[in-house]
């Protein structure tokens, strides 16, 4: 992981700071996810295998003479030769901690190599096998996520805009996880493949704890239309990029 | 200031469509504005229509001895449905649907408003009125023009006018194919049979008419509408080279001609080139596309071929709206949706935009706060605009966007019928822009607009769209007021190959939305080009150009007779 200084975001509701503390990777550290499980829910390989690779390790390699490449120090993947995986999330509207622009920002800021990618109902990052589990880690254990309001999801991905569950988990057509006696359990990888037991990924988040940990403004917890500074700035980006495409000389 | 807690628009529809139950869905009771809901999971068998697309895959299998259409295949064996398979309203009508009856291969309707379009031309007949008159010395009078319409009217669909031991078409298959005439010179109109008359006084307000007149002057113009079958069969590039090959052929017959002196080469190229008004412009190469083809129909044509503002002059939001409706239809699921991409998924990217009445809720609220801050802005005049300025600008498209953030928040069952970031995006900064356009009476300001509500959207959902969704949404406010055709223009003359607007659905509704809200709100006759606003205004055409939602209701309720069917010549079921 990199070692990056404090992001800033302007606002001075819980939103704006949570999105500081997501950029900044200051995030409180939630639950316990062992590598096992979490290999069994990426569904990349089977726990304890060998990572496969797709080409040989880079000392092995006898890489070409490149100013860039003894610039850059390779990742732990990319050393060792590891394939491009993913990892991709879905967080939903009702005041899931993270967001897909947050989710890239912090993997973006935060970790080198990664490759995120930015929708509406969904989030993935792309790395190489090794360091995209890193990020996925951190993104798991910590209060970037509500095991009830997040999901990994590798397809079929509807849910992140839809009423949620009587028991107040995120919809998912697939039905990946749900709640079992207080926790949210997976039985299935992100692809929706049974796997082999029931992984624990903690309890959901309270409707006062997500509302207090989110990134997202929505009317009924931290309105937009209130956090005068944030608006103030989306003007000003506005202002200035219509401004600076307008110079008729 | 404008009551924030009154009705919404869109509350009958989400009513019905997420607390009552549909077909066998089992949904029923809750409020709209719940935030938690029991899904059923039950699969296709909710669906009245999805069971009879099951039955119908089925019998085909057999059939043919060949599986197809199953629903049972999807995500491994997880049917469609697991949520709630919800009907929908086309907005402003009371037209209950299913969502796969908008689709456009399920939509005579939308398929009709692409022919009607496709096979349409402008040619002008002054020039070779001149060409008979000075060249040749032919008398040209109303009798004559009278005569050569009639005679075209036989050979336009296919029918022999000078040569023996022709095939012809059948009139069965063309009852679609005609030609008519207007011009700005009264006393020409007056001359002309009604039955090839568009008689500009009679179609629209009498300012509106007057303003046309005035713009195309004592010029007079046919418009060719070829068959829709030859459409369908060969390209909208056809369009001009069918109407000027059947004119050519009618001129020779009604003026008496040699069928090979060259006065007859300089009607063709009047026809095919010079005096031609084509809907869409070709495009470059790399789209290998002709002309009248949807990439190619800029955005003020598309403001111009819709006619709602000649039915509900005083209502330019109404205009606006039938316009997204049009455009995202043509340009969303027709254009993107399958000519650019082969997608079967674009349909509700664009649904959103004309259903459930959530956009239209958006607009008419922004209506009521400019009229309340600016004076009736919002009210069709060209002199009671508020000013094109910044801060217009932010102002409208802060207040319409937050407004539209809030009811999704407000209204869980808005946030579920809109599922999706863009259809999100593409609904809120529609309203935003068209608002500040009908405020302001300019396109591009509105088109500002529409930016800043992108910006405001992302910012407050930490999400938008997609990747090239948001691309487009980022960089566009550097262009706005750039006026170099490589990196700006009137957004009237812009179309769906303009750089950035190219790749991605649920904006170019949107765009020509706000084109039509400009000119609506000043009470234009027309946005871009008189012509084509006087040559859709025809109700012999089989779409009404007037009313496109209620239109695409009534194809998806099997109730729209469409035109190019081909019954007459296949064997009877």
């Amino acid at each position: 992981m990199a070692e990056i200084e404090k992001q800033y975001y302007p606002g001075k509701t819980s939103v704006a700071n949570n999105r500081s503390k997501h950029m900044s990777n200051d995030l409180e550290k939630l639950r316990e996810i062992s590598d096992e499980d979490l290999t069994l829910i990426l569904g990349h390989r089977s726990p304890g295998s060998d990572y496969p690779s797709t080409h040989p390790p880079l000392e092995e390699m006898g890489e070409p003479e490149c100013s860039i490449r003894e610039i850059v120090e390779p990742t732990e993947g990319a050393k060792a030769g590891d394939r491009i995986r993913y990892a991709q999330w879905v967080d939903s509207m009702y005041n899931a901690p993270a967001t897909p622009y947050f989710r890239t920002y912090h993997s973006a800021i935060n970790f080198r190599a990664v490759d995120p990618g930015t929708l509406s109902g969904r989030q993935l990052v792309e790395a190489r096998e090794r360091d995209m589990e890193k990020i996925t880690k951190v993104q798991l254990e910590t209060e970037m996520t509500c095991p009830g309001l997040a999901g990994l999801r590798g397809a079929t991905v509807h849910g992140h805009s839809l009423r949620l569950q009587e028991d107040g988990v995120m919809f998912d057509m697939l039905d990946r996880r749900r709640l079992e006696n207080g926790t949210i359990v997976m039985d299935k990888d992100q692809q929706a493949r049974p796997i082999d037991k029931k992984v624990d990924l903690g309890k959901p988040m309270s409707e006062d704890e997500a509302a207090k940990r989110t990134t997202i403004y929505r009317a009924d917890n931290v309105p937009f239309r209130e956090d005068d500074e944030v608006v103030e700035w989306v003007h000003r980006i506005w202002e200035q990029r219509t401004e600076y495409g307008f110079q008729p000389k | 200031m404008v009551d924030k807690d009154k009705e919404r628009r869109f509350k009958k529809d989400l009513e019905r469509k997420f607390t009552q139950e549909f077909g066998d869905n089992k949904q029923s009771g809750g409020e709209i504005t719940d935030k938690k809901t029991e899904y059923q999971r039950m699969g296709v068998a909710q669906s009245p229509r999805k069971m009879e697309m099951m039955k119908a895959g089925q019998e085909l299998s057999k059939k043919r001895g060949l599986v197809g259409y199953n629903p049972d295949l999807h995500a491994g064996g997880v049917q469609l449905g697991q949520r709630a398979l919800t009907p929908s309203y086309l907005s402003g009508t009371d037209m209950l649907t299913e969502m796969d009856d908008l689709h456009y291969v399920n939509n005579a309707a939308m398929q009709q408003m692409w022919d009607d379009i496709r096979r349409n031309c402008i040619v002008g007949m002054d020039s070779a009125h001149e060409t008979l008159e000075k060249r040749l010395g032919i008398e040209v009078t109303p009798e004559t023009i009278n005569h050569y319409l009639e005679v075209l009217n036989h050979a336009i669909p296919g029918g022999a006018v000078v040569q023996e031991h022709m095939v012809e078409t059948h009139p069965g298959l063309t009852e679609d194919c005609y030609v008519k005439l207007f011009t700005g010179d009264d006393d020409l109109a007056d001359e002309i049979d009604d039955q090839f008359l568009i008689d500009i006084d009679k179609e629209f307000p009498e300012d509106q008419a007057q303003q046309l007149k005035e713009s195309i002057g004592k010029t007079t113009w046919q418009v060719a509408h070829i068959p829709t079958v030859v459409s369908r069969t060969t390209d909208g590039g056809q369009t001009r080279r069918w109407m000027a090959m059947q004119l050519g052929m009618s001129f020779i017959n009604a003026y008496h001609m040699c069928a090979g002196e060259a006065a007859v080469a300089d009607l063709s190229y009047a026809a095919k080139h010079a005096s031609v008004i084509n809907m869409g412009e070709m495009l470059p190469a790399r789209r290998a596309r002709a002309e009248n083809e949807p990439g190619g129909i800029p955005f003020g044509h598309m403001a111009d071929i819709i006619q709602t503002s000649r039915a509900y002059p005083d209502d330019p939001a109404k205009t606006a709206l039938e316009v997204v409706g049009a455009g995202c239809m043509l340009y969303d699921q027709i254009w993107l949706g399958s000519y650019m991409s082969g997608g079967v998924g674009f349909t509700q990217y664009a649904t959103a935009a004309y259903t459930n009445n959530i956009l239209d809720d958006n607009l008419y609220y922004d209506i009521e706060y400019i009229n309340d801050k600016y004076n009736n802005a919002a009210k069709p005049g060209a002199d009671n605009k508020a000013p094109a300025t910044m801060d217009v600008v932010k102002d409208i498209a802060t207040e319409s966007t937050l407004y539209g953030l809030e009811n999704y928040d407000r209204y869980p069952t808005a946030l579920e019928d809109h599922f999706g970031g863009s259809q999100r995006a593409t609904v809120l900064s529609a309203a935003a822009g068209s608002a500040t356009s009908i405020a302001t009476g300019n396109s591009n300001a509105g088109l500002s607009a529409w930016y800043l509500s992108m910006y405001l959207h992302k910012e407050a959902h930490g999400r938008l769209g997609f990747f090239g969704y948001d691309l487009q949404d980022q960089c566009g406010a550097a262009n706005v007021f750039s006026y170099q055709s490589d990196e700006g223009l009137p957004l009237e003359l812009r179309g769906p190959n303009y750089p950035n607007y190219a790749m991605n659905v649920g904006h170019q509704g949107g765009y020509a939305a706000i084109t039509s809200g400009a000119h609506a709100g000043r009470g234009d006759a027309f946005a871009t080009n008189p012509l084509i606003k006087i040559a859709f205004a025809d109700d012999l055409l089989p779409f009404d150009f007037k009313e496109p939602r209620r239109e695409f209701g009534r194809g998806a309720l099997r109730e729209f007779k469409p035109a190019g069917e081909r019954s007459l010549i296949i064997p009877a079921e």
